[in-house]
């Protein structure tokens, strides 16, 4: 939809497809009611050991001491390159779910393919009870509470803390100050008051807020009082970017308590993560 | 507040902003830096050369072109507006020249440039150029100029200045070592914008290309190689100057 001063504001469709008609107009508008609710609905699906696990477990939960969620691609990217490059995680499972901005497949069991916008759960060979959850797909405002409810459904309450990576364009953090381009991209906090320990970096100043998954699943910890620590990177670039990356760095301090990190990184591997669009990109000379 | 009043370019914000030609600004940070010195007999423009992808011609991404025999810029910010504008300025010096039958004087062009940049911040539905300009050059009385415009059409003489990513650092270098013993020679003003520009440039003399204009001759690209000795003897003499003051220290 184009405004009057030339902006172009992206307004998703309310057009429902028709079936067949129907007599009685109530039932109708039910019927389609029931049908986006269920098109909408965000499922789970793990694989056969993790299903049998929960299974045996009486409560149908896992047992969960650490759970490390990235949101977008460059937290993703973050978490592959420094983190799952070792051997020893295993893909357990994924969230299948649609929304007019991720299509994802209509039948669940169909694991995403790589490289696909996904959400995707790891878990430690070694320390099973690390897990590892990799979101780079779009999760509608009326799919966030579900999406919470029922990941934090699977895992044991008890013992739990969360750690939360994210990435956000500078373009959305508010200051009184200017921005000089050499503080970009840096990290802000964010912390549930279950949680006692120290942030690696200054507390997310007010008016920014979050908004999206990471949101989500701080408001559960924080109505649930689980400790939570969410670590937000302040990016200018809109691609997965190796620079973005490493300004995460810090976060693997608390990693590396948990499991056995890969000591040093080659540059290759990071180059792999990112996109290289300084070469093709001759927008800017 | 910003949201409301910056995506029209004739629209003023409350607090007086025309952030469009603010947002055009940050586009030229996003280009890479170029340094321009004004000697006495000698102007020097430096850039700091974009990696080229492997199959492209590299001698078709340049940052410093002529404008006329005796005028050349330098730009940062988006490649395709600087060609835009280094076209109407081609155009208008040879105009110039037919018109008036004397070439234009850097001032001149400088000016025309900035209000074809003015002029696209005043009317509606197009944006502003996003680029920086730095125009270097002599006029016919010899004397040395070096002017910088900006994507808001303001346009200023400079006796030293920088555009483009990290140019504040290379300012500030400048402030502290733009004197007179700096720019006594010819060889020396070379010498001053490989310094500032080795301040932000990442490996050295092999990214960093220089072009001069002499009083009377026209513009001269340097090589490589020449580049590469400057960056030898510049290193050298930091190194006597470290060792300097440890002697005398010492003492």
């Amino acid at each position: 939809m184009a405004t009057f001063f030339g902006e172009v504001l992206s307004v998703y469709s309310r057009a429902v497809e028709e079936d067949d008609d129907d007599l009685d107009d109530e039932n109708e508008d039910e019927r389609i009611h029931r049908e986006i609710e269920e098109k909408r609905e965000v499922h789970i699906v793990w694989c056969p050991e993790v299903a049998q696990s929960l299974e045996d477990s009486g409560s149908n939960k896992l047992q969960c001491s650490d759970l490390i969620i990235a949101v977008g691609t460059n937290a993703a990217g973050f978490l592959s390159a420094y983190v799952l490059n070792t051997e020893s995680w295993d893909a357990v499972g994924h969230v299948s779910l649609w929304n007019e901005r991720s299509r994802g497949s209509s039948r669940q069991s169909i694991a995403p393919l790589p490289g696909e916008p996904a959400c995707l759960f790891y878990r430690h060979r070694d320390n099973p009870a690390v897990l590892v959850c990799q979101s780079t797909c779009y999760i509608a405002e009326d799919q966030l509470f579900q999406w919470t409810e029922k990941v934090f459904g699977c895992l044991q309450k008890r013992g739990l803390s969360v750690m939360v990576l994210s990435d956000s364009p500078v373009a959305e953090y508010k200051t009184p100050d200017y921005l000089y381009g050499s503080a970009v991209p840096f990290l802000r906090s964010l912390k549930s008051s279950a949680s006692k320990g120290q942030a690696l970096c200054p507390a997310l100043e007010q008016p920014n807020i979050l908004t999206g998954l990471p949101a989500a699943v701080l408001s559960h910890c924080q109505v649930h009082q689980i400790p939570a620590v969410l670590y937000q990177c302040y990016t200018d670039v809109i691609s997965p970017d190796s620079i973005t990356m490493e300004t995460f760095k810090p976060a693997l301090l608390c990693l590396s308590k948990l499991v056995k990190l890969e000591p040093c990184l080659s540059a290759d591997v990071l180059r792999k993560f990112a996109i290289i669009t300084e070469a093709q990109s001759n927008l800017y000379t | 507040m910003a949201a409301r009043y910056d995506r029209a370019i004739t629209v003023f914000s409350p607090d007086g902003h025309l952030f469009q030609v603010e947002y055009a600004q940050e586009a030229v940070k996003k280009g890479s830096t170029a340094v321009g010195i004004r000697g006495k007999d000698i102007v020097v423009l430096g850039v700091e050369k974009k990696s080229v992808a492997k199959l492209q011609e590299e001698r078709t991404v340049r940052k410093i072109c002529t404008l006329d025999d005796h005028v050349c810029m330098a730009f940062a910010g988006l490649t395709a507006d600087a060609r835009i504008v280094i076209n109407r300025a081609r155009v208008e010096c040879q105009s110039h020249r037919l018109t008036v039958e004397d070439p234009v004087t850097v001032e001149y062009i400088t000016r025309h440039i900035a209000t074809l940049k003015q002029r696209y911040t005043q009317s509606n539905g197009r944006r502003p150029f996003g680029i920086s300009a730095l125009i270097v050059g002599f006029d016919c009385d010899g004397t040395p100029r070096l002017y910088q415009t900006d994507p808001s059409g303001t346009y200023h003489a400079w006796k030293a200045n920088a555009i483009g990513r990290s140019a504040k650092t290379v300012r500030e270098f400048l402030e502290k070592n733009y004197t007179d013993e700096a720019i006594a020679t010819d060889n020396e003003s070379i010498k001053l914008a490989i310094k500032a520009l080795l301040e932000v440039v990442q490996s050295g003399g092999k990214n960093i290309e220089l072009a001069v204009i002499r009083r009377n001759q026209p513009l001269k690209l340097l090589e490589s190689k020449e580049i590469e000795t400057l960056v030898t003897e510049i290193e050298k003499e930091k190194e006597d100057e470290a060792e300097k003051k440890k002697q005398k220290k010492s003492t």
